[in-house]
């Protein structure tokens, strides 16, 4: 009765007695390898290839790039699809051309126009064109997506040529360029995306069925090209050859999901990972001794902040606006940035120092605590209590919330306040944050696309100004405030733009809801046979850049 | 004939059983104080009234919950499991691409459990008190205390780190290329292509994180064969036996085993369950893609079409273990009538 089963299951040509021999030899080749330890695998065929293997916490949702925005698939996204823009490594203060030769400005500000790239082609061998921009940024658009906040100032895409692109602009928007360097809107090949679903049309986000296909290919100009997709697993990705800047130096790239750091730093400490880039500080440490093993840290333009909510019925004593400063004034900063950890820099104000229009971290409020028992007793609230809500048990950019936030009780119970630790599930703790029901809440923000622009949210009715229960129509000073915001959004002169930034950020340091902490560096490590390895706040590390020797 | 009537009563039951796990799952993971549009939307998206609605709308989380769960049934009942909103597959392909991994896991964790805890428990109970006795009960011990997560790293940082022996966390090596996917079962399906290769790395693979894992089954199963065989060894027909002269290996063995094994069967059914459970840690600290993570991942995200895919398939590996139990008693014992 087995044979026909058996026969169904076996490769052809194998009895069930060699099958057996051969999974009775495996096991114990493979035991008696655990056991006596001689057994080592080896990479086979694919060793010929230089393969770069990557771990990290690949945890995104989706490929498409219309459809993410998570960071492990900008990272994938970034080395698979080509935008107009670009930066080079860490930086994020001058944008370069990549699709995009050249772009110039019209004298209204409003109509941006690029010149592409000649001679560019998609993996398909199609050529590169302004219908394809066209097209992969009014999908973007029509989608409806997570991915639309890139695209909201847009209002019309032509392409008067093959060669020409040109963007019109609801309002004035300067920073329409640095988010063009979005690996959300990375340019696909129109035709291939059409023929497997795709749909750029005003009905796009019902129409458009290309998501299962942008899942499994990458019909872009990348230097790579999409081979495998497990999601949550694995992500292989092999060289693209034809790639306009050259042929990647590595081949192949696996990047794989490892949850764990500790298990992360340990393999690639025995050399099974060529990089890793979902460690901690704790393991960043660990691999600093180790023989073969490179570390580094890179700034991340993330502002870690202390929310207060302006809304009195929410935020009870800490809406007041003295209590708020003597929260400033009441927290150790030094202690702060030993949590923070290596590489982290102190902010003052909401807009990360990799920007123009920060702040300088000198300029930051110093740890004052008889001025800040001081601003209390000027409140006259009697006891001064209050709830820290944050995600429990959660790490974001290494840093220990837990640790960090009891930093933060402990300070303001030396000032006498009395605060209450409200540790809560990740999701829960986001709920209640975007609900606006934080009375006092710690958390962070990350640009999303480079530039200062995205810390504008801080301002009154921004998304975090609503969070923070201060809506722009809140105080006449809010109002000027949310005003000094679009300003600075629209200005089109670069000095004086930066100058309006700087002037939000100090207003918001007099008269918001928010204490800014610090920015935090992202640790990594990677083999010493592999250099060119950086981290770019927003898409991760280059993997165009990075080569391997051995 | 009895025992096949029971086993189809038992099969029919499932379906009212499904309906009462769909209900379940459904209403737990809908009592959750978070919203799925805070979970899988960024910032900026969750703050846009347009693209909130454009996300519900796709996920079918615009309609009535009453609503919501009668469609999902109605697909169910017609073999669709829905679309995955972490992963965007279908959550059937999921759980074919995850489920094996976490079967392949727990069933070595079992065999390896059993392997090592009946014959430790015979051993520790036959020389009662002695030392093997003590290393017995001091090991089943240590392996019922011992978090998961804890052991796992230690195991990782002991035999994969120091000493060697063991091959970095996942199912294969990062620089062998995975076999096609047939059964998702990475040594079978290696084996299928003809990839040695692939298939000595994936067993090898396997055996840490099914020790580990195996840990709490081996204390457990240890203690409960030590009780039950102590019990049996004081029975009198056991004593009968050793009267009428029969060497003591086969009155251990044919004798007091046989019936010591009963109350353990039923540890072991509780225990794979507790293994598929368990496997959500090993998983992670394995780097492991298996149903556990798959859960994890999916709970974390508010993925309700996967949570309920995983509530459906680990309900029904219960079910049908304890079925097997229940079998598996008839079958040792002739003295326990089923039905």
């Amino acid at each position: 009765m087995a044979g026909p089963a058996w026969d169904v299951v076996l490769p052809s040509g194998m009895s069930r007695r060699s099958f057996l021999r051969l999974v009775g030899g495996s096991v114990g080749w493979s035991l008696a390898g655990s056991v006596i330890g001689t057994q080592r695998t080896t990479a086979g065929a694919a060793s010929r290839e230089l393969s770069l293997l990557v771990g990290t916490q690949l945890t995104m949702k989706s490929l498409d790039p219309g459809r993410t925005i998570e960071a492990s698939a900008y990272t994938l996204n970034h080395a698979t699809y080509d935008s107009l823009v670009t930066f080079s490594g860490e930086d994020l203060r001058n944008p370069k051309p990549s699709l995009a030769m050249s772009w110039s400005v019209s004298a209204d500000g409003r109509a941006y126009t690029f010149k592409l790239r000649p001679n560019v082609k998609f993996v398909s061998g199609n050529p590169l064109t302004s219908a394809d921009v066209k097209w992969s940024l009014d999908r973007v658009i029509n989608l409806n997506s997570t991915t639309k906040f890139l695209v909201d100032g847009i209002a019309e895409v032509l392409a008067p040529d093959p060669q020409t692109v040109v963007i019109h602009l609801k309002t004035l928007q300067p920073s329409i360029i640095p988010i063009l360097s979005s690996s959300s809107l990375g340019v696909l090949d129109s035709k291939v995306v059409i023929a497997n679903g795709g749909d750029a049309g005003p009905d796009a986000k019902t129409k458009d069925q290309a998501e299962p296909y942008l899942n499994s290919h990458s019909p872009g100009t990348g230097a790579f090209i999409l081979t495998s997709y497990a999601p949550n697993q694995e992500v292989v990705l092999m060289k693209n050859p034809a790639h306009w800047r050259g042929a990647a130096k590595i081949d192949r790239i696996v990047t794989r999901n490892i949850e764990e750091p500790a298990a992360e730093q340990l393999q690639l400490g025995r050399g099974d990972l060529d990089v890793a880039t979902g460690i901690g500080p704790d393991q960043l440490q660990a691999l600093k001794g180790v023989q073969g093993v490179g570390v580094k840290t890179s700034l991340i333009a993330n502002t870690f902040y202390v929310l207060m909510n302006n809304n009195p019925t929410i935020g009870g004593p800490f809406s007041n606006r003295k209590v708020q400063q003597a929260v400033r004034y009441a927290l150790d900063y030094d202690g702060i940035m030993r949590i923070a950890g290596q590489g982290a820099v102190r902010l003052a104000g909401v807009i990360p120092t990799l920007f123009p229009g920060s702040l300088d971290s000198k300029d930051a409020v110093k740890t004052d605590r008889v001025k800040a028992r001081a601003l209390l007793k000027e409140a006259n609230l009697g006891e001064v209590r209050g709830r820290i809500t944050y995600r429990a048990g959660g790490s974001s950019w290494g840093v220990q919330l837990d640790l960090l936030v009891q930093k933060i009780q402990t300070d303001l119970v030396e000032v006498g306040m009395k605060v209450d630790l409200n540790g809560l599930a990740s999701l829960t703790a986001l709920q209640e944050y975007r609900d606006g029901k934080n009375q006092i809440g710690v958390w962070g923000w990350t640009a999303d696309w480079p530039d200062a622009s995205n810390f504008l949210v801080y301002v009154p009715g921004g998304v975090v100004g609503k969070r923070a229960g201060w809506p722009a129509d809140a105080t006449p000073d809010a109002a000027a405030l949310a005003k000094l915001g679009q300003e600075a959004e629209s200005e089109v002169d670069n000095r004086k733009r930066a100058a309006l930034y700087q002037q939000v950020d100090r207003r918001l340091m007099e008269i918001g809801p928010y204490v800014p902490l610090f920015q935090p560096a992202v640790p990594y490590a990677f083999r010493s046979n592999v250099s060119g390895v950086t981290f770019n706040s927003v898409w991760g590390p280059d993997l165009y850049a990075i080569s391997k020797t051995g | 004939m009895r025992l096949w009537s029971y086993i189809l009563r038992r099969v029919l039951l499932l379906a009212p059983m499904f309906v009462g796990i769909t209900l379940l799952s459904f209403a737990l993971s809908h009592a959750v104080p978070a919203d799925p549009v805070t979970a899988n939307l960024g910032e900026h998206g969750a703050a846009d009234p347009q693209v909130v609605a454009a996300f519900r709308h796709r996920w079918g989380l615009d309609r009535p919950l009453p609503e919501q769960y009668g469609i999902y049934i109605w697909n169910l009942l017609h073999g669709d499991m829905g679309v995955s909103i972490s992963t965007r597959q279908p959550v059937i392909t999921d759980l074919r691409q995850r489920l094996p991994g976490t079967i392949e896991l727990a069933t070595a964790a079992m065999i390896i459990g059993m392997a090592l805890s009946i014959p430790l428990g015979i051993l520790s109970a036959v020389n009662r008190d002695s030392i093997v006795d003590q290393i017995a009960r001091v090991g089943s011990l240590v392996g019922v205390s011992m978090p998961v997560f804890w052991l796992g790293l230690v195991g990782i940082l002991i035999f994969y780190a120091r000493l060697g022996w063991a091959p970095s966390p996942g199912r294969l090596s990062m620089q062998v290329p995975p076999p096609p996917f047939e059964t998702g079962f990475v040594i079978i399906d290696a084996l299928l292509a003809g990839r040695m290769d692939a298939a000595v790395d994936a067993l090898h693979h396997l055996v840490l994180p099914a020790l580990v894992l195996s840990a709490y089954s081996v204390g457990v199963i240890t203690r409960m064969m030590r009780g039950s065989m102590l019990e049996v060894l004081a029975e009198d027909y056991v004593r009968t036996a050793r009267a009428k002269g029969l060497p003591g290996w086969i009155v251990v063995l044919r004798h007091a085993a046989r019936n010591g094994l009963i109350p353990v069967v039923t540890i072991v059914g509780l225990s794979f369950g507790g293994l598929l459970s368990g496997a959500v840690v090993t998983e992670t600290v394995f780097a492991w893609p298996g149903l556990g993570s798959y859960a994890f991942g999916s709970a974390t995200s508010l993925d309700f079409p996967a949570i309920m895919g995983v509530g459906i398939v680990v309900a029904t590996v219960y079910i049908l273990v304890n079925l097997l139990v229940d079998v598996a008693y008839a079958l040792i014992d002739p003295r326990i009538r089923v039905g």
